[in-house]
């Protein structure tokens, strides 16, 4: 019997199992034994064992510069996500209304229209003589602001449609027991609703904050040449020289950086509220 | 267990309709001509220049590998040890040209099978590299507000253009180029050249991320001067953008394009005939009527409004090629210099 039970399980797990490691460990194997490898401007790349690629990013402050501000953009975003989307998200949950499908579409269009396009769109809206120009006189193209407008712009539905499917999974009866009890609908929701929605909160927080530390049409548009996050600084290595070596580097150092940080967050959150 | 049975006749039809496709392709591929080239408007003119006028009647089907620059020199890098790669021709600038002789990739060219390579310009001519066409960089200015425009690189630096200097991200490893040959009249004093940009981006230059992006600055009177290839001048004057181009006393650095002829290419026979077609005239006078990039043969010339719009101011600019072997060498230093000075924020 055991042994069907666990014949069945290979069965079940072995195909996606073996495709997740084909097409996503293999690659990334490949890509680790690259970043070790020694960079040289005819050949392209010299079979090599060395961590130079690692260290030149770590030990330059202008590459370190470029992972802080990553980070820094990628906790702000997260932030602001967070605090537009959990209102956006509850009202949405708790609709009762025939038009609810019709707000959860709304909600989800802006993501048919592909991450360069509608960046393109903030670029005219942001632009010299753009409309915001025009009627505000404020100037934001290639700046931080407008970055974090133009991220925050794409990761919000997002964020919104994870929190919502969490405040749907929260049965409407606590609040009423709740209310029952005497408590405001504020203190209903702050002590009985965000505590049980903190496990997902940290899902929808960790889904954008991954999304927005590997942002690269964003920051190239919208920040100009002189704002630098670690995606874009990652294709720079690899199309101003083919340095390849040391794109894969910036690649697992991004890659390591977010992982990292998304471990440190889930340790963070008391043990009773993790999911 | 029953045994499934299959006729002996219907399974050799199965396997000869699911080899078909295969046994087609490989007939067809005797007169296909893979060229891996850049997207946009210069695979548009081959097509409408090259592959549908000259290559499509001789019975020489072409197909597009659209990609960038750099991908298309890794992949052939990465297909280097295969007996057959998948490009007949790789659309590449000139130094990469180098780069991929340098690195024993490519074809060294036989004029007997490229007939019109006797026809192009001596200084262009590298042994394994077909030069396709070529622009000068030059300094662009707004005609419309600058009256008096700048001459040479060191004009940037006058106060009046404070933050009205545009130039391209991209562009920086050809800009301190064009600055060292300002210096001390080479393409290759970087130490000075540095030290000119240096003052020059301190003088409000404005970035820009890409070529494209610098047209609407000087349209919306963001920048009033920079500095951009000549083509690019003609192409945006003629959609109707306020600019117009000067050649720069010091010289101008010659950017050039090309294609090469993999070592592992399928079909040298088909490549060699794409060569000769690009270098005929028409096609030649093809990309300059419609992209503004000069051509590299001496029997094509330009006329009408193209040939005055493209011709050389007299007397004629001093046009330098880049020095391939040390440009080659000190790319990723200068590359590293420009986005830690120049592109820093």
């Amino acid at each position: 019997m055991a042994r069907t039970e666990r014949a069945e399980r290979v069965a079940l797990l072995g195909p996606a199992s073996a495709l997740m490691v084909l097409m996503l460990v293999a690659p990334l194997a490949l890509l680790f034994r690259d970043s070790l490898n020694r960079y040289d401007a005819t050949e392209l790349m010299i079979a090599a064992v060395t961590p130079a690629n690692y260290l030149r990013f770590l030990a330059d402050p202008f590459y370190r510069d470029v992972l802080v501000t990553t980070i820094r953009v990628s906790v702000i975003v997260t932030a602001v996500c967070l605090l537009l989307g959990l209102p956006m998200a509850w009202r949405l949950a708790r609709t009762v209304s025939r038009w609810k499908s019709a707000l959860v579409v709304l909600m989800v269009l802006p993501l048919f229209v592909g991450s360069t396009t509608r960046t393109a769109g903030w670029m005219i809206l942001f632009a010299r003589g753009g409309m915001l120009d025009r009627l505000t006189g404020l100037n934001l193209m290639y700046a931080e602001p407008a970055v974090i407008a133009g991220i925050v712009a794409i990761n919000l539905p997002f964020t919104v449609l994870t929190l919502q499917s969490v405040f749907e999974g929260i049965d409407p009866r606590l609040e009423e027991a709740a209310a029952s009890m005497g408590a405001a609908p504020s203190r209903a929701f702050w002590r009985v609703v965000f505590p049980l929605a903190i496990p997902g909160i940290t899902i929808a927080a960790v889904l954008c904050f991954i999304l927005c530390m590997n942002a690269f049409a964003t920051p190239l548009l919208l920040g100009g040449p002189r704002f630098h996050m670690m995606a874009p600084l990652l294709f720079w290595a690899f199309s101003s020289d083919n340095n390849w070596p040391f794109a894969a580097a910036i690649a697992f150092i991004l890659m390591a950086t977010t992982l990292l940080l998304t471990g440190f967050a889930n340790h963070v959150i008391p043990r009773r509220y993790r999911g | 267990m029953r045994e499934i049975g299959l006729p002996r006749r219907g399974l050799l039809g199965a396997a000869t309709l699911l080899a078909a496709p295969a046994l087609v392709r490989t007939a067809h591929a005797a007169d296909q001509c893979v060229v891996g080239t850049w997207g946009g408007d210069y695979a548009r003119l081959l097509r409408e220049n090259i592959d549908d006028p000259i290559l499509k009647p001789a019975g020489t089907e072409v197909v597009q590998d659209v990609g960038d620059e750099s991908p298309r020199v890794s992949k052939m890098y990465a297909q280097k040890k295969l007996p057959r790669g998948t490009m007949d021709i790789a659309c590449v600038g000139a130094l990469n040209g180098y780069r991929v002789t340098e690195g024993e990739l490519v074809e060294e060219l036989d004029e007997k099978k490229v007939p019109n390579l006797k026809h192009v310009q001596s200084d262009l001519r590298m042994p394994a590299f077909v030069p396709h066409i070529y622009s000068a960089q030059v300094l662009v200015y707004n005609p419309d507000t600058v009256k008096q425009p700048p001459s040479t690189m060191s004009d940037l630096l006058d106060p009046k253009w404070q933050g009205k200097i545009g130039m391209v991200a991209t562009t920086g490893s050809w800009i301190l180029q064009a600055a060292s040959l300002h210096e001390s009249g080479t393409t290759t004093d970087f130490d000075k050249a540095k030290a000119l940009m240096s003052k020059i981006s301190a003088n409000g230059l404005r970035l820009y991320p890409e070529t494209d992006t610098l047209a609407p600055a000087f349209k919306s009177g963001e920048i009033e001067v920079g500095m951009i290839w000549l083509a690019r001048s003609f192409m945006w004057r003629n959609a109707g953008f306020p600019v117009a181009g000067r050649f720069p006393t010091e010289g101008s650095i010659l950017y050039v394009s090309g294609m090469v002829l993999p070592k592992n290419a399928p079909d040298k026979e088909a490549a060699y005939r794409y060569m000769n077609a690009l270098l005929e005239p028409s096609a030649q006078q093809g990309f300059a009527a419609h992209m503004g990039y000069l051509p590299t043969v001496d029997n094509a010339p330009l006329s009408g409004a193209v040939g005055e719009q493209l011709a050389f101011p007299q007397p004629r600019p001093k046009l330098v090629a880049p020095d391939y072997p040390v440009l080659s060498k000190a790319l990723p230093e200068l590359n590293d210099w420009w986005l830690k000075n120049i592109q820093r924020g």
